[in-house]
């Protein structure tokens, strides 16, 4: 009989890394960097950096379908088509929704990138940080349960992933929105500065306008190029110019010569040893030969996103755990939040003929919130930001219906004649124990797993904020001489902002949490939880800064643990 | 940046130019039935009429080639064949041999034998139609949607009616607009 004695050897690293988006990268550059062996599991393909943004320089015309999708893409993906960012350039990263099917109690737009890098390749790159008004809001009032840290507890590790990072902005002294470590800001345009200065005058700075805090680098930094101003960012950069696991953290990781990267590789459940108390390790189906095998460490970092994460644990269930490991709280799975959207204003800014722009800035203006905060009371809790910018596109209003021939070709050619700004809110949602996910076992997975089941939706709170997030940015865009304003919401279903968030919340209290304030699984203290899932309440910034800075923090706290034999 | 510029620019480069319908179907959220792809077929001639209709609606000019150079008389078909549901594929390929029905009925000859001058007073009644219509889904209406889209991202329509840069390398936002200088033909 040959027994292979080196499998489990082979099979053996200081520690796993469940995942290679956004926080996965980070665990596993921190991770290495401190010395430790790591393997990283990720359950998509590989895309290596520059050689397979197989996008990136097309010209429009290289796309067949004009960018638009066909119905066979449309088939395969239906979940994905449903917003924006499904789109023929980028079609090959967005998850093929028949192969990995899940069941919607009510709507929700679950957008996954199942690759190398996993969204970190398309996000939106807008990096904003928490502050105390925010960590303290749930103990303030009474929605979700308090978090465990406060904003001097992640105040360095911000100023760490920044750095790393390269986070361009404009430094404003503004308490709620904290100031970082910055490069250089990109410019507001002449009809963004006027807007500035007028919204910044009429309401006596109780308001500001800012350019976007944005991972994108302005001058080089980290031997990564700077930003050459083409907005096609999702496409993956071929100067590194905006922060992806693939442009920054795997890198980085890499240098240590101490990563393994192992795609195709889904993780069905942590496995429990309930002699140690401990997790030793996962178990992986692979993704391309359904083949299923285990994989051992020391420490098991779980960064497979939001709900990708809640699955696993949800579906680690042992004699010590029957309801998911974790969860003994019974919190798993629940208080599922995400920003809720696709409202606010927009309107024409006369004045403006004898300018245009050069360049195309993948980045817009940032309103921080300004509800709720000092005088301003509203009839709802908590409140919103302002995404948003002007441009000058190539509406011409005065083009006759259905126009044709010369002279509609040669307006179309020119840019219109006044440019328009618009203001998008993006909402804080509360944190509801009814929003939540569950193990569906009667649908199956390409590979036989059981689905995951959401059940989600905005209540009162939210519905109440998206009047104000409409009138305040038309208020607001009449105070700044903007004509022709109009108000929108496009609807909104959990999901769409791709902000999902919560389902395995820190905590100090293990009766109402699953992790400590460290990130740190109560029950089972070698397993770390740092994407979304972990927090405790979504505030209306950009949360993915805070994953960051959040791994970084955790990955110390659990290689020091690790050296004085706690865990 | 604003999650929907990304959607709507495409949109706000067309001039608001492309109808509901075809928003709908190439822009939002639709799921369509199974096999619906090559639902009709267009023959050559159809091909030829589609590139001088297309012709039509965005001519050629002292500055810049129109929609027939562009390569629309290929690129219409096949987004219609990949890309519209089965009952817009109909209602198109009808429409298609109904517009040259037209002409035969109006002027003895069919669509590719008429003049410039014939031609466009055969697209403009479909025009006016189609107001009546209040835009109802019709041939005319794709067609001019699909003209549009295609001319536009469409090298000649990028780079000599409109100005394009691959790596424009830095960002103003206050550049100096000379009369008459060309739209970026990417956002």
């Amino acid at each position: 009989m040959n027994i292979n004695t080196n499998l489990k050897e082979q099979n053996t690293y200081d520690a796993i890394v469940v995942g290679s988006g956004i926080s996965g990268g980070w665990a596993a550059k921190e991770l290495t960097e401190k010395g430790l062996r790591v393997l990283m599991l990720e359950r998509g393909m590989n895309i290596e950096h520059i050689k397979d943004y197989d996008s990136a320089m097309k010209n429009p015309w290289d796309f067949q379908h004009a960018g638009k999708m066909t119905e066979e893409q449309k088939r395969t993906h239906p979940v994905q088509i449903r917003d924006y960012p499904y789109n023929e350039p980028t079609e090959k990263w967005w998850v093929n929704d028949l192969e990995c099917p899940y069941t919607e109690d009510k709507r929700f737009d679950w957008y996954r990138g199942f690759h190398v890098g996993g969204k970190s390749l398309m996000w939106g790159r807008q990096s904003y940080r928490f502050s105390d008004h925010n960590f303290e809001d749930n103990a303030k009032d009474g929605h979700g349960n308090d978090w465990p840290i406060r904003y001097k507890d992640i105040s360095p590790w911000y100023d760490y992933a920044e750095k790393f990072v390269g986070i361009s902005g404009q430094a404003e002294n503004w308490p709620l929105l904290p100031d970082g470590e910055f490069l250089p800001p990109m410019d507001l345009n002449c009809v963004e500065k006027s807007v500035k200065e007028r919204i910044e005058k009429h309401y006596n700075r109780s308001r500001i306008l800012t350019i976007g805090r944005t991972a994108n680098l302005t001058v080089p930094h980290n031997g990564r190029g700077s930003c050459q101003y083409r907005n096609l960012c999702s496409r993956g950069c071929p100067f590194g110019a905006y922060f992806s696991t693939q442009s920054s953290t795997l890198p980085a990781a890499m240098a240590t010569k101490k990563l393994t990267v192992r795609p195709y590789s889904i993780v069905n459940h942590i496995i429990y040893d309930k002699d140690t108390k401990k997790a030793k390790g996962v178990m992986v189906i692979d993704a391309e030969t359904n083949e299923t095998m285990e994989f051992y460490a020391k420490i098991v970092f779980v960064n497979g996103s939001t709900l990708g994460s809640t699955f696993i644990l949800l579906n680690s269930t042992s004699d010590a755990h029957p309801e998911g490991m974790g969860n003994a709280s019974g919190q798993l799975g629940h208080n599922l939040m995400d920003h809720h959207f696709r409202c606010g204003a927009e309107g024409t800014a006369e004045g403006f003929e004898d300018k245009y722009t050069y360049g195309r800035r993948a980045n817009g203006i940032y309103i921080p919130r300004y509800q709720n905060v000092g005088n301003d009371k509203r009839d709802y809790l908590r409140g919103f930001g302002y995404q948003g910018g002007a441009s000058r596109g190539s509406w011409h209003k005065e083009v006759a219906e259905l126009a044709f021939g010369d002279n509609f070709k040669q307006t179309m050619s020119l840019p219109a004649d006044s440019w328009s700004m618009g203001l998008g809110g993006f909402g804080e949602m509360l944190p509801y124990y009814e929003n939540k996910v569950y193990i569906d076992h009667t649908k199956k997975d390409k590979w036989g797993q059981p689905v995951l089941a959401i059940d989600c939706e905005t209540k009162d709170n939210e519905a109440k904020m998206r009047e104000d997030m409409m009138y305040d940015a038309a208020e607001m865009l009449e105070a700044s001489g903007i004509k022709n304003v109009k108000t929108y919401d496009n609807d909104y279903y959990p999901g769409m902002a791709i902000h999902e968030m919560g389902t395995a919340r820190m905590g100090n209290d293990p009766k109402t949490s699953v992790l400590n304030k460290w990130n740190q699984m109560h029950e089972v203290n070698n397993v770390f939880v740092t994407d979304g899932s972990c927090m405790p309440s979504i505030a209306c910034q950009n949360p993915s800064l805070t994953f960051m800075a959040l791994t970084a923090r955790a990955c110390d706290y659990a290689v020091k643990e690790l050296k004085k034999g706690n865990i | 940046m604003d999650r929907r510029q990304a959607l709507k620019n495409v949109a706000f480069l067309m001039g608001g130019a492309i109808s509901a319908t075809t928003f709908g179907i190439l822009f939002e959220s639709f799921t369509p039935a199974d096999n619906e792809r090559n639902h009709v077929s267009f023959s050559a001639s159809e091909e030829e009429i589609l590139a001088e209709f297309a012709d039509i609606i965005i001519p050629t000019s002292a500055s810049s080639a129109g929609a027939k150079a562009a390569g629309l008389g290929t690129f219409i078909p096949m987004m219609i064949r990949e890309c519209y549901p089965a009952n817009m594929q109909d209602i198109f390929a009808k429409g298609l041999i109904e517009m040259d029905d037209k002409c035969i009925k109006e002027y003895n000859k069919n669509f590719l034998s008429l003049s410039v001058a014939e031609r466009q007073k055969v697209v403009t009644d479909l025009k006016d139609q189609c107001i009546a219509d209040k835009k109802a889904p019709s041939f005319f209406l794709i067609a001019r949607d699909l003209t549009i889209l295609g001319y536009y991202s469409s090298e000649i329509g990028c780079t000599q009616a409109r100005e394009y840069l691959l790596i424009p390398g830095r960002y103003d936002g206050s550049a100096e607009y000379k009369p008459g200088q060309k739209a970026w033909a990417t956002n």
